[in-house]
């Protein structure tokens, strides 16, 4: 039933898309007005399909109807109810409803808002547009990514893939990461239709500015929730690869955030149009091109998940695309000269115009180090890796940089600027970064990039600090309450420039001065490491529904008992390490159960060996000769400040709802260095009584 | 005019002094942990996906770091190291792309690129600056024009 009523659904929303985009193109063409006003009518079509066969797949879920393939590969009756839920985006074909269920709401929403203007041709475009990629993406459903695929009936399902249903940010991370990457097709078809259409004034940007900044807030959003989610999984204390899918998701932000800059200099001085226009084909297609690579198995990731004979569509349709976006703008670039130049270097405009050329290289690099191993074994059989050290390398200076420029950039005015202006205005900012650096140099602590950054970002940060605020302050004088001086697009962008620099010292800071080892310790054994003090308590074994676990205590600092562990899953022969995080304002100490003691077991079956949570990992053996009886090695990351990059993370995103809140008036205006992990037993264990044995309790908690 | 720069000047100083002593490294030779350690980073674990032999605890990995300190302590230097372990695992096991040979693209294209977008930039400011040059340079036929429709 689930299958039947699915595959209708998808196909109604397939033949939704392509009447509507059908019907429209005679409208637009024929000029019939009449025709027009349909467009509302297919999308809501096409969001009643999407929304059933969503339902269908969240019902054969539910109801573990394992005749569907889908289901019967992504759940079992063991899976608990949020991963069941979730079990819709474990893997590629429902990743692609999923897809396929936001983008159809997108168009819908576009459409409702949009309603009255339905005759006007832009609008026309810009759904025609909507409708030619929700066809393309259901297209797919019924084809070569049918979640409704049926076949033989198995006793019981395999489950999501261990790693899928570990920890509860699995349901944010996907569907907030899909919301921002898909809500970029709207600012996209805009443009196509302007482009279309020929009228390139200034309008359809204003039309779709809150919808940018919607798409690049959530986007923000699942990429940090994304690392948080990889920080508390994976297991081996980082949150930030450069793996080529999350360098997937990182490419459309940087196109997208440049964007909303460059996109001020064509409000004000209707300057860098055809950039504009490329910077939102250029983010629209970076999205595609991420679904391309997280989705076709092309790269190997540890996001691979899924694989497909999907590749050479995806691929065929980025290159439609870009193809069209290109075409477009060459056609209209006669109608794209600006009115005006830049007058000077040192100006509002000049400031964005480098920060533009920063992001653009910064998305050219991250680009080029992910699809080169590709390229390099298609072409000439070569394997070369690409890896952390050249993106850090690359990244750091292009980092320092954008730093610099969020200090000087917002207290710049448009057109040009003396130098009294800058001196007077980056006065204190300037002081306050210097001061920065010096503190931090009497605190001890070395290293020029770590210094670079943590000046700059005081730099950065005093400078949006200074234009909140001005402000405000302006604001109150004219008797604004804080509040409403607050909203508005310029505080709100101030704000995320705090979150950003908060972000940036926090990643320096995380990445410089952390500490990376193992200790071996027999139950009620303490030792100190990177300035905390563990004491290993025991291991005991824990029996979940859908898993049996092997948890380790681990009382940190004299305080709370942290339990990294180690889960099983099913019938899956590797275990999956599961980390536990002291989690602090200063520093974090991350900790992981690397290898249980001997003759642990869970639930009477034999020991799981752990891969720390990366798959494809070999299992494995005992890192060591035989230790003390009933000991156990921990894995133990201490780094200092991770906790602030998520609060960064919330910042941006408050800065972004701050932006996009109506304005009551018109305003004029990261070096590595971690520690070699100390060879098992170096770290000494300095205290401790007598090793006591292991306290091994099967089964119940 | 001195005064307005006193500030600044006292301010760069302050700072490049705070960065010579910041930046400075700890005297004496790296050690060996910190020379494994700068290997390690750079080489990819053998059987995870894109994590590097300092950042895996995966058996491959340990296998890998424990050759490398081996070899560290027996005193061979960083690159013969690595030509080893290129040797055994092919070459995609290194994490930094060589700069020479195909993969110097990497390094090479954005070098260009950066380049360029100086270049660009200079050429598009100082063609604005040209173009707005002649304007304010009068010749004397426009004078003689002027005075002509005045008087």
């Amino acid at each position: 039933m689930n299958a039947a009523v699915g595959r209708d659904a998808v196909l109604l929303g397939f033949l939704a898309a392509v009447i509507g985009a059908v019907t429209l193109v005679v409208g637009l063409v024929r000029r019939r007005p009449g025709a027009l006003r349909n467009g509302v009518v297919y999308a809501g079509l096409l969001l009643l399909a999407a929304v059933v066969a969503a339902a269908a797949m969240e019902h054969g879920l539910l109801t573990h109807d394992f005749s569907l393939t889908y289901v019967a590969q992504n759940n079992s009756r063991e899976t608990p109810l949020l991963f069941t839920v979730t079990g819709m985006w474990s893997a590629l074909e429902g990743s692609i409803l999923l897809w396929a269920l936001i983008l159809s709401g997108y168009i819908a929403a576009m459409a409702w808002r949009f309603r009255r203007r339905a005759e006007d041709p832009v609008v026309g475009w810009a759904t025609v547009t909507c409708f030619v990629v929700a066809a393309f993406f259901f297209g797919l459903m019924l084809g070569p990514a049918n979640p409704f695929h049926t076949g033989p009936v198995p006793p019981d399902g395999l489950g999501p893939n261990p790693l899928l249903q570990d920890h509860p940010l699995v349901a944010f991370h996907p569907p907030l990461l899909y919301l921002g990457f898909v809500g970029f097709t709207i600012p996209f078809s805009f443009a196509v239709a302007a482009l279309a259409t020929g009228r390139l004034g200034e309008g359809w940007l204003v039309e779709t500015r809150r919808w940018t900044l919607f798409a690049w807030g959530l986007l923000t959003v699942g990429i940090v929730l994304g690392a948080w989610w990889s920080y508390q999984v994976l297991g081996w204390g980082g949150f930030w690869a450069w793996d080529p899918v999350e360098n997937a998701s990182f490419l459309p932000w940087l196109c997208g955030t440049a964007y909303l800059h460059s996109v001020m200099t064509q409000e004000r001085r209707g300057l860098l149009r055809v950039w504009n226009l490329s910077l939102l084909v250029a983010t629209f297609s970076l999205t595609i091109l991420g679904t391309f690579l997280t989705r076709s198995g092309v790269l190997e990731s540890v996001h691979s998940f899924s694989q497909s004979t999907l590749g050479p569509i995806i691929l065929g349709f980025f290159g439609l695309v870009v193809s069209v976006g290109i075409g477009l703008i060459a056609w209209r670039g006669d109608r794209l000269r600006s009115p005006g130049s830049i007058d000077a270097p040192v100006s509002r405009e000049g400031a964005f115009l480098v920060n533009n050329l920063l992001f653009a290289g910064f998305a050219l690099v991250v680009l080029l180090g992910t699809v080169f191993p590709l390229l390099s074994e298609a072409v000439r059989g070569q394997q070369v890796s690409v890896g952390r050290p050249y993106f850090d390398t690359m990244a750091r200076p292009i980092g320092l940089a954008l730093l610099f420029f969020m200090a000087v950039a917002p207290v710049l005015p448009w057109r040009k600027a003396g130098g009294e202006l800058l001196r007077s205005r980056l006065q204190w900012p300037a002081w306050a970064g210097t001061l920065v650096v010096v503190g931090c140099v009497a605190a001890g602590i070395r290293g020029l990039a770590a210094l670079l950054a943590f000046g700059l970002g005081a730099f950065a940060g005093t400078s949006a600090l200074r234009q909140l605020v001005l402000s405000t302050g302006s604001a109150r004088r004219r008797g604004m309450p804080l509040w409403t001086g607050l909203v508005g697009r310029a505080n709100g962008g101030m704000i995320v420039h705090l979150g950003v620099v908060l972000i940036a010292v926090a990643l320096s800071a995380s990445l410089s001065f952390g500490h990376r080892g193992q200790v071996r310790l027999a139950p009620g054994q303490q030792t100190r490491f990177a300035g905390h003090t563990l004491t290993y308590l025991g291991t005991r074994g824990v029996l979940h529904p859908n898993r049996r676990e092997l948890e380790a205590a681990v009382r940190v600092d004299g305080g709370a008992v942290y339990r990294p562990a180690v889960s099983q899953f099913g019938s899956a022969a590797e275990g999956i390490g599961t980390p536990s995080v002291a989690s602090g304002l200063t520093s974090d100490v991350y900790l992981t159960l690397d290898t249980p003691p001997e003759g642990a077991t869970v639930g009477g079956g034999p020991g799981p060996s752990i891969v720390n949570g990366q798959p494809g990992t070999a299992p494995a053996g005992p890192t060591a000769g035989p230790g003390p009886a009933g000991a156990a090695v921990i894995g133990v990351v201490v780094q200092p400040m991770v906790a602030w990059l998520w609060i960064g993370g919330a910042v941006m995103a408050l800065g972004t709802v701050i932006a996009a809140l109506p304005e009551r008036r018109r305003r004029a205006a990261r070096g590595t260095r971690l520690e070699q992990p100390t060879s098992v037993g170096a770290e000494t264990p300095v205290t401790g009584p007598e090793p006591a044995p292991v306290v091994v309790r099967a089964g119940g908690s | 005019m001195h005064r307005r720069w006193l500030s600044w000047i006292v301010l760069a100083v302050v700072l490049a002094v705070a960065l010579a002593i910041g930046s400075g490294t700890r005297p004496g030779s790296a050690t060996v942990s910190q020379r494994v350690d700068r290997i390690a980073r750079d080489v990819r674990c053998p059987s995870c996906s894109g994590l590097s032999v300092a950042e895996s605890d995966a058996p491959t990995a340990m296998a890998v770091r424990q050759l490398i300190t081996d070899r560290v302590k027996a005193g061979r230097s960083d690159s013969s190291i690595e030509t080893e372990l290129v040797h055994s695992y092919g070459s995609g096991i290194l994490l930094r792309p060589p700069a020479g040979g195909v993969a110097a693209v990497v390094w090479v294209v954005p070098l260009v690129a950066a380049a360029a977008a100086a270049v660009g930039l200079v050429v598009v400011f100082r063609r604005r600056r040209l173009r707005a040059g002649p304007a304010s340079t009068v010749s004397e036929e426009d004078r003689a024009l002027v005075e002509q429709a005045l008087g």
